[in-house]
């Protein structure tokens, strides 16, 4: 087959397989065709995103103060090495990913030329980014230690910003943060909520199948709020600060889907499984640990990693207790009547920053899924 | 091993077993010697697995005794709240083989072989492993060290299974109908090892509808009916002259092909 017949052949199989399918392609088409380059000409002309760049730091920190902000940086560069690391776990550094490194680098250094002041840093950032994919590539160890290397960032990130206190944090870094915490806390959460569900003691088991089917009968933003009021009214002597509530509160939420999920996993793993691991003599610890919940997790993943998208994209619910995340403090920008006619300007930024964020956890976790999948055939 | 033969290993007096109200084991008394192959033949649902589970605990009873290496194993109201003491060590002793393999789909075959000696038996891993390696020489699947188990034929599998219950260096070895669940070719390779580990001395309780495995290498075998042992005898007595009735209408079912 030439290649002009091969494009004729995949036009008429993807596109107008069927008269159906040709009267969808007709008008779909077209209309994607419009929606594109009225966005673009809007875009490129008629839009100006000034307000963007003015507002980058409102919309990336919150109220943080400007004279610390290196302390983000270096929150920033972690972060990025954590998911660089993460990123080795399930994806070598192919040509695909070397051609978008450079690509991206080259974006960053012409912005140097072009006097962005921040694209050092973010090129830092993205150079602590792949030194970790590459690192974690060579070094197993690290790669398969990922868990207690997240959870020690996650507590050197919060030493690191603790200083400027929490009230300060917001914007995009306070969205991260809580998705951070929330996804760490949540799945050890989970996994011990989904065993107690499973134990042999009565009362653990209904206390867990308690605490799980309250947490998915209310809404998040109630469990949120009630966190936020309870607080206080336990401990008066110990003001929390509302960012450790707010995350306390996520976390708790999200725990009780996390064990669902984990539970769902539990149930697929065959009862030969645990027979064979009694007959070696295995303790009942190493059984769960070693036996049950790697096979578990691994048919957890995809909800797990729902779950994070989950609390990420409902994180700016902590506006109900007075937190400015991501998209407050986009609202917050366009409050400002100077920036009133630039409403499109921002909401496309956070629009595409949320689309970028999602699809990068979104392919990581396929890919985490295809490797865990590959040593299983069942 | 050649001194202890002929003393008890496995000691089953009046053993009653229920689910619910069905009675599944009646009054079984059995006794397995050191050393000795006994196969357990009978129709489906007769309670076969129900008694070969018995012995290494994953079944519980409700009355009568059953005592493996002169240890009592626990019945159904003592196993109500959690572990009971002594049961896990006297299954490092027992090696289990399933008829559905049951290996470890996430680890390789060497991590399977070598998780019960490093995690039971606290050896350590270059120990361990070397002792996995040898095993597997045995079963003649050195070559496979580093697959998984899903990569393996069914055959290759249940050799790699029972590698793994020898890694444990059990003094009694559970059979479950170990060729069931395998294609007729690969039968025969997993027959090879069992028969192999019959001449160097293994005590072995084998479930298996093959029959003619078990003349060839039972010591003794019993027929269970409806959960009563209803007949026991040497393979010759058994195959060539059975006492009971219906013992002999379940071997001209079975040997007809
Ligand atoms: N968990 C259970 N709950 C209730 N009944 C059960 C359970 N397990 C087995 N049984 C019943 O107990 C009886 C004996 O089962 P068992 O598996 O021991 O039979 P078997 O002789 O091994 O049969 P097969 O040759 O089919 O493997 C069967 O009637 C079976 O239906
Ligand atoms: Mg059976």
């Amino acid at each position: 087959m030439s290649p002009m017949q091969k494009k004729i052949r995949w036009l008429h199989v993807n596109l107008f397989a069927k008269p159906a399918d040709a009267l969808l392609t007709l008008v779909v088409v077209p209309l994607l065709l419009w929606a594109v380059w009225a966005f673009l000409s809007w875009a490129l002309t008629a839009a100006d995103w000034s307000v963007v760049f003015n507002s980058l730091k409102v919309l990336m920190t919150g109220t943080f103060p400007s004279s610390k902000l290196w302390l983000v940086w270096i929150v920033a560069g972690m972060i990025a090495a954590l998911a660089g690391l993460a990123t080795s776990a399930s994806i070598p550094f192919g040509r695909t990913a070397a051609v978008i490194a450079v690509l991206c680098y080259l974006v960053l250094v012409l912005a140097i030329f072009g006097a962005a002041h921040i694209a050092p840093q973010a090129l830092l950032v993205l150079a602590a980014f792949h030194a970790a994919w590459l690192i974690g590539l060579r070094v197993p160890v690290l790669r398969e230690n990922l868990a207690p290397i997240a959870f020690g960032t996650l507590i050197a990130v919060l030493v690191i910003l603790s200083p400027v206190g929490p009230s300060n944090w917001g914007g995009l870094l306070l969205s991260i943060l809580i998705t951070l915490t929330a996804a760490l806390l949540t799945i050890p959460l989970g996994i011990l909520l989904a065993f107690g569900r499973q134990s042999k003691i009565a009362s653990l088991r209904a206390l867990c199948t308690g605490y799980i089917e309250v947490m998915r009968s209310v809404p998040l933003i109630l469990v949120v709020f009630c966190i936020w009021v309870a607080f206080p009214l336990v401990l008066p002597k110990f003001p929390i600060p509302d960012v450790v509530r707010g995350l306390i509160g996520f976390t708790l939420f999200y725990s009780a889907y996390a064990a669902e999920f984990i539970r769902s996993g539990l149930q697929s793993v065959a009862k030969g499984q645990t027979e064979a691991a009694e007959s070696l003599g295995l303790s009942d610890f190493d059984l769960k640990r070693i036996v049950i919940l790697p096979q578990a997790l691994r048919v957890a993943v995809p909800g797990l990693v729902g779950n994070i998208l989950d609390i990420f994209n409902y994180a700016p619910l902590v506006f109900i207790i007075g937190l400015t995340d991501f998209l407050r403090a986009g609202q917050m920008i366009l409050a400002n009547p100077e920036n009133s006619a630039r409403t499109y300007e921002i909401y496309v930024f956070m629009f595409l920053t949320y689309f970028v964020v999602g699809s990068i956890i979104t392919f990581q976790a396929r890919r985490l899924e295809q490797k865990l999948n590959k040593g299983v055939r069942k | 091993m050649k001194a202890a033969q002929g003393e008890p290993i496995v000691q089953i007096n009046q053993l009653n077993k229920f689910y619910g109200n069905f009675h599944v084991l009646k009054e079984v008394d059995l006794t397995v010697t050191r050393g000795e192959v006994l196969v357990i033949v009978g129709a489906s649902g007769s309670g076969k697995s129900t008694l070969i589970r018995c012995v290494n605990g994953l079944e519980e009873y409700q009355s009568g005794t059953l005592e493996v290496d002169g240890f009592l194993m626990p019945r159904a109201e003592e196993r109500e709240f959690g572990e009971v003491k002594g049961l896990r060590e006297i299954r490092r002793g027992v090696g289990m083989v399933f008829q559905q393999f049951n290996l470890f789909p996430h680890m390789t075959v060497l991590q399977n072989i070598t998780l019960g000696p490093m995690r039971v038996r606290r050896k350590s891993r270059a120990e361990a492993e070397e002792n996995a390696m040898r095993l597997l020489d045995r079963v003649g699947l050195r070559d496979q060290a580093l697959k998984y188990p899903g990569a393996l034929s069914g055959g290759q599998q249940q050799r790699v299974a029972i590698a793994r219950s020898l890694a444990m260096e059990p003094h009694l070895m559970l059979f479950d109908e170990p060729t069931s669940a395998l294609d007729p070719e690969m039968v025969g390779e997993v027959l090879d090892v069992m028969r192999e580990l019959a001449r160097e001395g293994m005590t072995m309780m084998i479930v298996t509808h093959e029959m003619g495995f078990a003349r060839e290498v039972g010591d003794r075998v019993i027929y269970v009916d409806q959960g009563r042992i209803t007949e026991s005898g040497t393979p010759a007595e058994f195959f060539d002259n059975p006492k009971n009735e219906r013992t002999r209408t379940f071997l001209s079912r079975v040997l007809k092909h």
